[in-house]
């Protein structure tokens, strides 16, 4: 049976098609001032990436900020939910899913079948979310993808104090004026971010094993100072930009056998 | 009063009169439209809700009806008092004949306002109401003679001593521990020198008689308070909101009236539980709200979310002296004596009260029994901490509730807000979350 889900991310759509129980492709793009056309685009390609078409999917389920534009899905789940689920199929050792996002991060605790059991989410300041490091990036004049791997050619990192942006754009060009290497203004840019995460899952408890999905999972620089802070292995799926859409496609996968 | 205090002196800065009234039409528009949208939203949760609650509609228009009769009685001669928290004695206004109104406010237009005069720090409770003075929108704070301010947490503190600029204020001083020795000793004489100010500004004495009639007329109030939560322990025959409207204009309307329309809607809940006639799907997640008072019209912005979201969720109870914490203890007498009277009085505002200004070794024992007492008897699924920013006592003491209810197995989630309509996305995709979370559970 065949399934798919669909992450109405604020800055990427993502698809993952699903057959059972395998994730058989995906599709991105990002989301624009059109998110509905361009969630059924996303769709499409990921379907003819499967060489698939819609009647052969038993059920869409929708996540994401945006999930009322995607109106073709036949249910919704929250994105605490659909990490969940994506975690534990994953790694089904796993029991805090950390998620951090363009505009949001999350940590959720889950069961060995996926099932949410706590969460908190930090909704509310950008400092814990992706924008950050694209903020401070160009800050730095530097390009969002080398950002991390320059913040790890440092060995120490310059001070940070404030935990908001827009003060801590101020800190960072105070700093780019006292002429402080690049890389140690890029490790404490990571740092201060790690931090919010880090006190928001301290929130929940650390339960191990932790997984970190997202799309700021990809950056090292960011991998490199959460593992700092939380003094813990950190798994990391290959594509963690999809978890949304897999978990969202599983939970469909079952929402379709219940309706069977 | 705001006369013989000169300018330069107060909290509030003068304002143009244009200003003033633009505002004034502008809040009240606004919470009109609230007020009826919070119905409308009410009634198609509840398609077959009774005709019963139109009442209760009616009374919560606090620019309506109730307003109308409070004006009218005044200008007969009938003192108005307000009162700012649940510690205010309602026996002893009633006794003297005057009218008890709860003032404290619950638009966030007007908090925006107080903003010019509070730091955004101070809890939104407080600058809702100071702007709510500032521009004179609320109809009942404007027509109390008097207002009784407990000093309870800091922000009431200092709210009393804005509001003095322009109303007569009585204070009283809770102990703020309750089972010293002389905690009901220090009381008791703040209910004696409120006692007696009552008298003053009503010209009546509170008598034996009187005081009878008016703990009789708080204790038949509290019998129909009761019988509408028995019924909200069965299954969903009225969504939490509904019962939620019913508490809170007990605040403001008539109680011997109150207490007959409530009665007349719990006749009709009490078929509907016979005939299987419910507000909602019978194994809806039940949730449990705590935390920071909830004030109408403005502050349904939660209880809205959970009752609409998807997967709905119904409020079966709450621990809020917005709601469930309004009628609940009646006045325990023995022997109708004036004394034990009034040590009756003295100690049903003491004792029978869970607000987080109390402290002992062991917190806030008896807010915690209440809480693990209504999650047992109203099967409550699952909590939400409700604390808006700078509601510092409430957010305190989550840390020990939420290991309590942890040790229950009850999950919690803690909802930090504002008086604003800004963060309802935010606000509806963790209400979601927690329901979808609560809901699998109840599948298993």
């Amino acid at each position: 049976m065949i399934s798919a889900g669909i992450d109405m991310g604020t800055q990427r759509v993502k698809v993952a098609i699903i057959k059972d129980k395998q994730v058989i492709a995906t599709a991105q793009n990002f989301s624009g001032f059109e998110p509905a056309a361009v969630a059924q685009q996303t769709l499409n390609e990921a379907l003819e990436a499967a060489k698939l078409s819609r009647e052969d999917v038993a059920h869409i389920t929708a996540t994401g900020a945006g999930v009322d534009m995607a109106t073709f899905a036949d249910s919704n789940i929250s994105m605490m939910g659909a990490d969940a689920k994506a975690g534990a199929y994953f790694f089904p050792s796993v029991r805090t899913v950390i998620d951090v996002g363009a505009e949001d991060a999350r940590a959720v605790k889950c069961d060995e079948y996926g099932i949410m059991q706590d969460f908190v989410v930090n909704a509310r300041c950008a400092a814990g979310a992706g924008t950050f490091i694209e903020a401070m990036a160009r800050a730095l004049e530097v390009d969002l993808e080398e950002m991390g791997p320059l913040s790890l050619k440092a060995e120490r990192a310059s001070t940070i104090n404030a935990s908001c942006v827009i003060f801590a754009e101020s800190d960072v060009v105070s700093l780019i004026h006292r002429e402080e290497p690049k890389s140690e203004i890029a490790r404490a840019i990571f740092d201060a971010m790690a931090e919010r995460v880090t006190s928001m899952v301290r929130r929940l408890g650390v339960t191990p094993d932790l997984a970190l999905v997202g799309g700021v999972a990809k950056d090292v620089g960011f991998v490199a100072a959460l593992k700092r802070r939380l003094g813990t292995e950190i798994l990391i799926p290959e594509n963690p930009i999809f978890a949304g859409a897999v978990g969202a496609g599983l939970v469909a996968a079952r929402r379709a056998k219940r309706r069977q | 009063m705001a006369s013989e205090i000169e300018v330069g002196t107060k909290y509030i800065p003068d304002m143009s009169k244009t200003e003033i009234e633009d505002l004034r039409k502008q809040f009240t528009e606004s919470s009109l439209k609230v007020i009826k949208d919070n119905i409308d939203r009410m009634k198609k949760s509840w398609p077959n809700r009774p005709k019963e609650m139109e009442y209760f509609d009616e009374i919560s228009n606090l620019f309506g009806k109730r307003q109308q009769e409070i004006s009218e009685q005044k200008q007969a001669g009938k003192k108005v008092i307000g009162y700012t928290c649940m510690f205010a004695p309602i026996e002893l206004i009633i006794a003297a004949g005057a009218i008890p109104v709860r003032v404290g406010s619950g638009w966030y237009d007007s908090a925006k306002l107080g903003d010019r005069i509070m730091p955004v720090e101070v809890c939104p409770v407080i600058r809702s109401t100071v702007g709510a003075k500032m521009v004179h929108l609320s109809p009942f704070l404007e027509l109390s003679d008097a207002v009784i301010t407990p000093l309870t947490c800091d922000g009431r503190t200092k709210l009393s001593e804005i509001l003095a600029d322009y109303k007569t204020i009585w204070r009283m001083s809770p102990p703020r521990v309750k089972d010293d020795a002389h905690a009901l000793q220090l009381w008791k004489e703040e209910m004696m020198v409120i006692k007696q100010k009552i008298e003053e500004l009503t010209g009546t004495k509170i008598t034996r008689e009187n005081l009878k009639e008016a703990i009789e007329k708080l204790q038949k109030a509290t019998k129909a308070f009761r019988r509408l939560q028995e019924i909200r322990k069965g299954p969903p025959v009225i969504t939490g909101r509904d019962a939620m409207l019913v508490n809170q204009t007990s605040l403001w309307d008539d109680i011997e009236r109150w207490t007959q329309k409530t009665d007349e809607l719990c006749d009709v809940l009490e078929k509907r539980v016979e005939e299987k006639d419910y507000a909602t799907y019978p194994d809806t997640p039940r949730v449990m709200i705590t935390g920071t008072p909830m004030i109408w019209p403005d502050s349904w912005k939660v209880p809205n979310l959970i009752e609409e979201a998807n997967p709905k969720g119904l409020l079966a109870v709450d621990e809020q002296c917005s709601g469930d914490r309004i009628l609940y203890d009646p006045v325990g007498v023995d022997e109708w004596t004036m004394s034990d009277m009034l040590n009756a009085v003295t100690e049903r505002y003491l004792m029978a009260c869970t607000c987080p200004c109390f402290t002992s070794d062991n917190g806030n024992e008896d807010r915690v029994n209440w809480i693990m007492d209504r999650i047992k008897e109203y099967k409550v699924d699952g909590v939400i901490y409700y604390v808006v920013r700078g509601c510092i006592l409430y957010a305190m003491e989550y840390a020990r509730i939420k290991r309590v209810l942890d040790r229950m197995n009850i999950p919690v989630y803690y909802l930090d807000t504002e008086y604003t309509r800004e963060d309802v996305g935010q606000m509806k995709t963790r209400i979601e979350a927690f329901l979808e979370m609560l809901e699998a559970r109840i599948d298993i």
